[in-house]
């Protein structure tokens, strides 16, 4: 399974990388949608961790562009806003969403349902 | 004259309630760094006590990291304090470098924000008579439509300079283009007039001036 994870938290994004990486997952990491859509044009991904909040190109907008790279590509949220219901009312394309802070094992779990 | 801020005002309380969530929001963030150095400590010190590599850099960055972080939710932490307390009286005197900073600090929380260079002026402070809450409002809302406007990538000026007859100009400048909505707005006016301040653009709309009276009697 390879793994994308974007996250404006730089700490953040490379802990939870490591993290992941101890556990086996093949990861890529950055901090930015724009640099999300560098990296998935030349790498193919099975599935995207996205913060929902970032600057310029927020989870939202970005899951839409990875997905007209990779239609098949599978996305989990990551979102430090509110309750599961505020966000599945923002988002109705939400594939699957986690709230911060994570828990790995959770996190785990959901990514390996979501890549089948 | 009003002993306390009337929150059943739409403006005051949507206000409050914006900037709560960007707050919470980034104590969030915080506490989902230190989750994960934690979490990852406790991965690498495991590994180690089943024979592994002993990564002491990698130790030693958690451990800075959660130290830092700390630091980092208590100046959040404070300055939400000092902005909560803002509500406390209706009319205070307020040292308007300080209301900028703590006003440019907390919306800096939001993720569409661009970067604000705030330089002081460097004779004193102008200390004005008014009600913190409205102007602070007031502020907020000239940050945000800033943002907007230059999208995160850019940067917005704000400059502070008093005036002979004691009142102090505040000014917005560097805005661009980005933002489609009219500003300032009906309601943004009507805020600056409750504390007989003005809000507007001057010139060709780069640049939003607020201009607070160096006191007020009573709020409107």
């Amino acid at each position: 399974m390879k793994v994308l994870l974007v996250d404006d938290e730089r700490k953040f994004a490379t802990m939870l990388a490591k993290r992941l990486a101890l556990r086996g997952i093949d990861i890529d990491y950055v901090y930015t949608g724009e640099e999300a859509i560098v990296k998935a044009e030349t790498q193919r991904y099975d599935v995207a961790i996205l913060d929902v909040k970032m600057p310029g190109i927020g989870g939202i907008e970005l899951e839409r562009k990875l997905k007209e790279l990779d239609p098949c590509l599978k996305t989990i949220f990551l979102t430090g806003h509110g309750s599961k219901t505020d966000f599945e009312a923002g988002s109705a394309e939400a594939t699957c969403y986690l709230a911060k802070p994570i828990q790995i094992d959770e996190l785990l779990t959901i990514l390996r349902e979501v890549a089948g | 004259m009003d002993s306390t801020i009337d929150f059943k005002n739409n403006d005051d309380l949507a206000f409050f309630g914006k900037v709560n969530a960007s707050i919470s929001h980034e104590l969030k963030n915080i506490l989902a760094i230190i989750s994960e150095a934690a979490g990852l400590l406790n991965d690498l010190t495991d590994m180690a006590s089943k024979g592994g590599n002993f990564e002491v850099e990698m130790i030693q960055t958690c451990s800075k990291d959660i130290v830092e972080e700390i630091q980092r939710g208590f100046a959040t932490i404070k300055k939400m304090n000092t902005f909560s307390h803002s509500a406390d009286d209706p009319l205070k005197r307020v040292n308007l470098v300080e209301v900028l900073d703590l006003m440019i600090h907390l919306a800096r929380f939001l993720s569409f924000a661009s970067k604000v260079r705030f330089d002081p002026p460097e004779e004193a402070a102008p200390i004005v008579l008014t009600c913190p809450w409205r102007l602070q409002n007031l502020i907020y809302q000239a940050l945000v439509y800033g943002f907007e406007s230059v999208g995160p990538d850019g940067e917005i000026q704000v400059s502070l300079h008093s005036q002979k007859d004691g009142s102090a100009r505040i000014t917005f400048s560097g805005l661009g283009k980005n933002s489609a909505r009219r500003f300032p707005v009906d309601q943004t006016r009507q805020i600056a007039e409750s504390i007989n301040a003005e809000i507007g653009m001057t010139g060709d709309s780069h640049v939003l001036d607020i201009l607070v009276p160096q006191y007020i009697e009573s709020m409107r």
